[in-house]
């Protein structure tokens, strides 16, 4: 039992590197990323959950990272934007966004990018309206999604 | 004709403008390496967060800050009425009197205007604090009769915002061009539409506003590193108010996550955040979250459209139309009353209407501050235009597509000049109509509406959307609002070098959201400089200290491809010349054999002789004795320069000039499917047709149309700001205020024409902003899926019940909003309506 | 944005979860947080100490009982649920609107518990467990009760379960032979927010025998439709006599307004959702496994 208490001990494994800290239980998930840890890649864009900016992947599942407490990653594997190119190596998925113009002003950018790669680990050759469905939780403000779904199925013929 | 498909050819040197060159933004932004505001972060600096307002009009009877003060980690707490001691003066009003007496400091001071205004500001050490220091600030307020609606605003008896106005109404003028009067009398039918109403949204960008303000002590200096779009303008306004000077105001940006307008708005904070830097000895981080935004930020104009009478000839012609316009500023004048002249940009629209009389009227009231939204002030003036033919198409019985080619401005007509003196430059709007309509199929869907019939329990609808971006402003059109005012022109700087090492570097006086500015000035500079456009670094954002500004500096409006564009190719000839003068003398050769090649001067006849771009820098930077004296004056490989569009000052009293430089269309069409039952509208076929002269990255253009027309669209059916009637945000969240999704939004065809300014450096004319052509369509559409008994379609908003109500209103024996007077031989006059 | 100050738990069985959360005042669960997040967010509840239940091994089970029953535990997910093989099997359309639910990051933390307890009148779930006749199992330090869900609930974030109790599992029951599920929605946009919304579940042999008809967004609490129910059942399963025993819903419901839609306009469209998910019921009878 993890007893009740205001501040929590954890310990996450991120992008494969394991860290330690001690959290407020109030504490958001997006904040410790961001200030605890300061990466900066996972974005905030709303108060409701409804954005998707600050999308990751925590023990593959794909989370809205403004919606869970860090109290509740201890334990847990989590998969960040900054985790997705290898050594600089950008992933079908990134290669695609850069060349169907899948990004403008980059603020959704990363969410977008665990989105997209969630769907591929699932489902390698999505329709169309798959493929909206998957980033219905992502909002985009500047690209009108056109060329966020060209992207996406771009990465998917790619990786066929 | 569509530039869907991505290019297979291989980027061509010398020849980037006009070739889908990748972005150099994707790499960092792709990989979460991108700098916005909020990952901004300074040694001491404390978080803040602002206390706002739950009533909509209120008297501030009280602020006790006591309890906040005794959190453990509350740095400081400011109010307005201490803000207001600190400051020199109130904020600048660009409206003239009585409105110029509105007195606007930092934080509100004795009354609140608005659900959101904000009444104190505090600082503690951590985020969480702020926000539970801010819930301790005790406010007690004396609640006021609120007025939410503009028109009401302007009556005599409508409760005051500002007391020392006297007036709710912050400007008011009387637009008057041709003879309206003599046109309604002579036309053989005059349409009277009762009300239209433009409705309140934002493009509400995914980033929100934030900054790290430092009031340095030691320097006296205070730096704002925030997402402020128009950071001039900005500064401007708030640096008599601290009595700070421009040279110790320094603004800077990076990524900006998204504008659309709404971040030129945030300068009242960034004012507040000074201050309380000032006062706590600290730099002052600032996060804005969604509901702030939504209630405070700043919203786009609300315009409501009474009396509209339309003169109309037998054949179609449309000679023009009077209306009255009231504009809902919010409680504040933030830009506004621009917004009350800048809609006359586009004064006849897409058309050739002669004869234009709008008696304009913007009034204050208790809701957000109106901001220049996407489209400002232009998109509610288009609309009201595409409302006049689309309702009289569908009154008078003409075909939409032909009146609107008809009374269309003609590819002969360029340069058309309007009523108003504005010239449009280019372009081919019946060519635009007629791939738009062939990209939706409107032929087959045309049958398929007919076979429908009624019954089938949907109804399909086809709609145009015709609309202009007038882009490169001439500031000149304020002395419009208000004569007394010092501006007009425009203009944007670019500084492009050599670097030490012969690496070419460019800055922008602009502040990109995602209009790939690096990307586009790298095509631009690399072009002229005969280089590969990755030799060309453009430094992202915009950086005060760069000292590349001028005080229309910063990115909207529509106009970077001619202004900042035309900035970048200046300093770029500038360089050139530099470089070819210099290695003229390094190779001993005339100026005019020398050629560059990917960065290396060569004699042209004699290629042996040759001195690479490191070399010309040697000589001015580092080895400048060998350089002869008269050469050593000449030559800094440091050229900056300043476009300036040829504008003149306009004139105020006739209320004409010529106020935008270039004209982009955007010419939609849509086909919708109803649900009779529901009010659901389907979008089944959509496609955008954009003339924006000589594209420099035909894909960039590409992806601002798709944006605009995924916003316009968010407007059309899903996105609203409500207030009740005590003045309360009923959208402030994205729980409330559905922002369209991927699932929502349909795909979006696309072609384009170009039909280059003759007006502009590079044949280029802004874009970016549209026109709001997706809200004409869809109204358009509905429209079109009416029976001849409902009710016009007079809302910008079209939601399912409104949509519901609208197929039901003729069974229902509603009004229908319009009446049509027609001249028969001269003699009767006949009326057709509902009421 | 920024919560208040709270205290967090996580207990490892179902009972160190009910001890916690009798302990102490202003206790509440935590599953997926997809809502309860939110209302920490804008700090318009007052719960001293969160009580994470969401991997309890005992509240994410799927079992299928041999009879066509499914016992679904409280924190299974919405994603779970869409992707379950035993729930596709036999409730095919808890399935799918499960998979319908906002969005994908929403569907992988959120719960069928959490949706339930909540109990918003536009959430998905409610309505279609009344209409399916769930029985809602929920447990205390005491021991279980079973409540049927025409009865758990009461109104927004008020359920049957009470202080010191968990919501522990929903056993739904096969659908029976020539019985047929319907749902139907109007919403602000794709997968988002209901205006209106019905769940039903009829089942016809030459007539109809039995009707269910759940309204929800018209009331606190999701509304089983006697009047309606009684005009279906002996009529013919015909779409004439659907929208003939729709017409028994008007003036008896008292529906909110507010921005998404006048009460009046909910109304209308209790009528349209409540008469297409029972054509959508009777359309799938015949197909539908008992």
């Amino acid at each position: 039992m993890v007893e009740a208490g205001t501040v929590q001990a954890i310990e996450v494994t991120i992008n494969g590197e394991k860290h330690e800290a001690t959290v407020p239980a109030r504490q958001l998930l997006v904040h410790f990323l961001r200030d605890s840890l300061g990466m900066k890649g996972t974005h905030i864009g709303c108060d409701t959950g409804s954005c998707g900016a600050c999308t990751v992947i925590v023990d593959g599942r794909l989370t809205k990272s403004c919606m869970m407490l860090a109290a509740q990653a201890d334990g847990a594997e989590i998969e960040t934007i900054e985790g997705v190119a290898q050594n600089g190596e950008l992933t079908p998925v990134q290669k695609a966004f850069h060349e169907q113009h899948g990004l403008q002003c980059g603020y959704c950018t990363p969410g977008l990018v665990m989105a997209a790669t969630f769907l591929l680990r699932r489902n390698a050759e999505p329709t169309e309206e798959e493929i909206r469905r998957a980033i219905r939780g992502n909002i985009c403000r500047c690209t009108g999604y056109m060329n966020i779904v060209k992207s996406i199925a771009s990465a998917a013929g790619e990786a066929a | 004709m569509t530039t869907t498909a991505p290019t297979e050819t291989p980027l061509e040197t010398g020849r980037y403008v006009g070739q889908n060159v990748p972005r150099v933004e994707d790499r960092r932004l792709l990989q979460g390496q991108g700098e916005f505001a909020d990952d901004v972060w300074m040694h001491r600096q404390g978080y803040a967060h602002f206390v706002r307002s739950p009533h909509a009009h209120a008297r501030i009877v009280s602020i006790d800050v006591r309890r906040a003060l005794e959190l453990d980690g509350v740095y400081a707490v400011l109010t307005g009425a201490e803000a207001k001691e600190m400051c020199q003066v109130p904020f600048f009003q660009i409206a003239p009197e009585p409105a110029g007496q509105i007195e606007e400091y930092p934080l509100a001071v004795d009354k609140v205007r608005y659900h959101g205004d904000a009444v104190a500001v505090v600082l503690a050490e951590t985020r969480e604090l702020a926000r539970d220091a801010a819930g301790l600030v005790d406010v007690e307020y004396e609640p006021l009769p609120a007025v939410v609606d503009t028109v009401a605003a302007a009556e005599a008896d409508a409760p005051l915002l500002h007391e020392q106005v006297g007036t709710n109404v912050a400007w008011h003028g009387t637009y008057d061009w041709g003879d309206i009067d003599w046109a309604l009398e002579n036309a053989d039918h005059v349409v009277e539409i009762d009300r239209l109403h433009f409705h309140r949204f934002s493009s509400t960008p995914l980033e929100c506003n934030g900054a790290v303000v430092n009031w340095d002590p030691g320097t006296d200096t205070v730096t704002v590193s925030s997402n402020n779009q128009m950071p001039m303008f900005a500064s401007m306004v708030i640096g008599p108010t601290l009595g700070v000077p421009s040279n110790r105001l320094l603004f800077n940006t990076r990524d900006i996550g998204g504008a659309f307008g709404i971040k030129i708005g945030s300068y009242p904070q960034i004012a507040a955040l000074a201050l309380l830097s000032r006062k706590a000895g600290r730099p002052v981080k600032w996060t804005e979250y969604r509901t702030d935004h939504m209630l405070s930020a700043g919203h786009g104009n609300e315009r409501v459209f009474l009396d509209t009478k339309v003169a109309v000839m037998r054949d179609g012609t449309i000679l023009g139309f009077k209306t009255r316009a009231f504009d809902d500023a919010g409680g504040y004048l933030h830009y506004e009353p621009l917004g009350a002249v800048i809609w006359s940009q586009v004064c006849c629209g897409c058309y050739r209407f002669k004869h234009i009389q709008v008696d304009y009227t913007e009034t204050l009231t208790n809701k957000c501050p109106t901001v220049p939204n996407r489209g400002y002030s232009r998109l509610q003036h288009l609309w009201l235009i595409e409302r006049i033919v689309d309702i009289v198409a569908h009154e008078l019985g003409f075909d939409p597509v032909a009146l609107r080619k008809q009374n269309y401005v003609q590819p002969d007509d360029y340069p058309y000049e309007t009523p108003n003196g504005c010239v449009y430059d280019s372009g081919d709007l019946p060519r635009s109509l007629d791939i738009a309509l062939e990209l939706i199929g409107a032929e087959r869907w045309r049958q398929r509406q007919r076979e429908l019939g009624r019954g089938s329990g949907k109804r399909i609808g086809i709609g145009i959307g015709s609309t202009l971006d007038s882009g490169t402003n001439n500031f000149g059109q304020a002395r419009i609002i208000n004569p007394e005012l010092p501006f007009s022109g425009n203009g944007e700087a670019a500084y492009v070098k050599l670097d030490l090492y012969g690496e070419v570097n460019v800055n922008l006086g602009t502040t990109p959201q995602g209009q790939s500015h690096e990307t586009t000035a790298a095509q631009v500079v690399a072009d002229v400089l005969g280089v590969s456009h990755e030799m060309v670094h453009v430094t992202a954002g915009f950086d005060q200290r760069n000292n590349t500004y001028v005080a229309f500096s910063g990115t909207y409006a529509s106009q970077f491809a001619v202004t900042g564009l035309a900035a970048a190719q200046g300093a770029a000839e500038k360089l050139r010349k530099e470089i070819v003068e210099l290695a003229a003398f390094a190779l001993q050769a005339d100026a005019d054999e020398i050629e560059i090649e990917d960065g290396t001067c060569y004699v042209r006849s004699d290629r042996e002789r040759a001195i690479p771009f490191i070399g010309i820098a040697n000589l001015v930077y580092s080895n400048n004795a060998v350089l002869p004296m008269e050469l050593r004056d000449r030559y800094s490989l440091n050229c900056r320069h300043v476009y300036v569009p040829p504008f003149q000052v306009p004139d105020p009293a006739a209320k004409r000039g010529n106020l935008t430089l270039t004209y982009a269309s955007q010419i939609h069409a849509c086909v919708v499917e109803i649900d009779e039952e529901t009010g659901e509208v389907a979008i089944l076929e959509y496609a955008a047709v954009d003339d924006c002269g000589r594209r420099i990255n035909p894909k960039i253009v590409e992806g601002q149309v798709h944006g605009a027309t995924a916003l316009g669209l968010g407007a059309a059916l899903y996105e609203a700001f409500e207030y009740d009637e005590d003045g309360q945000l009923q959208q402030a969240s994205f729980y409330d205020y559905h922002a369209i999704t991927a699932l929502d939004t349909p795909e979006i065809k696309t072609a384009d024409i170009e039909s280059p300014s003759p007006f502009t450096p590079n044949g280029a004319k802004g874009m970016g902003e549209g026109g709001g052509a997706p809200l004409h369509a869809i109204c358009s559409a509905i429209q079109d899926a009416l029976s001849d008994e409902d009710a016009v379609v007079s809302d910008s908003h079209n939601p399912w019940e409104r949509v519901w109500r609208l197929v039901h209103s003729g069974e229902r024996g509603e009004p229908r909003g319009v009446v049509v007077s027609s001249r028969d031989g001269g003699e009767s006059v006949s009326s057709r309506d509902g009421s | 944005m920024l919560l208040e100050s709270v205290a967090y738990a996580r207990p490892e069985s179902v009972a160190e979860a009910l001890q916690a959360l009798g302990a102490t005042d202003g206790a509440a669960p935590l599953a997926g947080g997809q809502s309860l997040v939110n209302v920490l967010k804008h700090r318009v509840a007052q719960v001293e100490l969160l009580v994470d239940i969401s991997r309890l091994e005992e509240l994410r089970r799927i079992e299928a009982g041999a009879d066509g029953s499914l016992e679904i535990g409280a924190c299974v997910t919405y994603d779970e649920l869409d992707r379950s093989e035993e729930v596709r099997a036999s409730h095919p359309l808890l399935a799918e609107v499960a998979g319908h639910i906002e969005d994908q990051q929403i569907r992988c933390r959120g719960t069928i518990g959490g949706n339930c307890c909540l109990s918003d009148p536009t959430n998905n779930l409610p309505p279609l467990v009344v209409a399916l006749d769930a029985t809602m199992v929920i447990e205390s330090s005491a021991g279980r009760r079973e409540v049927p869900a025409r009865e758990f609930f009461h109104g927004y974030f008020s359920t049957a379960v009470g202080e010191g109790e968990l919501l522990r599992s929903i056993r739904i029951p096969p659908l029976g032979a020539g019985a047929g599920a319907g749902y139907s929605t109007v919403a602000v946009g794709a997968d988002s927010k209901a205006i209106a919304r019905a769940a039903a579940v009829v089942r016809a042999n030459g007539t109809i025998e039995e009707a269910r008809v759940v309204l929800a967004c018209v009331s606190p609490a999701p509304l089983r439709h006697a009047g309606m129910e009684e005009a279906l059942r002996g009529s013919e399963p015909t779409a004439d006599a659907v929208s003939h025993a729709a017409q028994r819903i008007g003036d008896d419901l008292e529906p909110l307004g507010d921005v998404h839609g006048s009460a009046e306009y909910r109304r209308a469209m209790a009528r349209v959702v409540a008469r297409r998910a029972v054509l959508q019921a009777i359309g799938k009878g015949g197909s539908e496994r008992g």
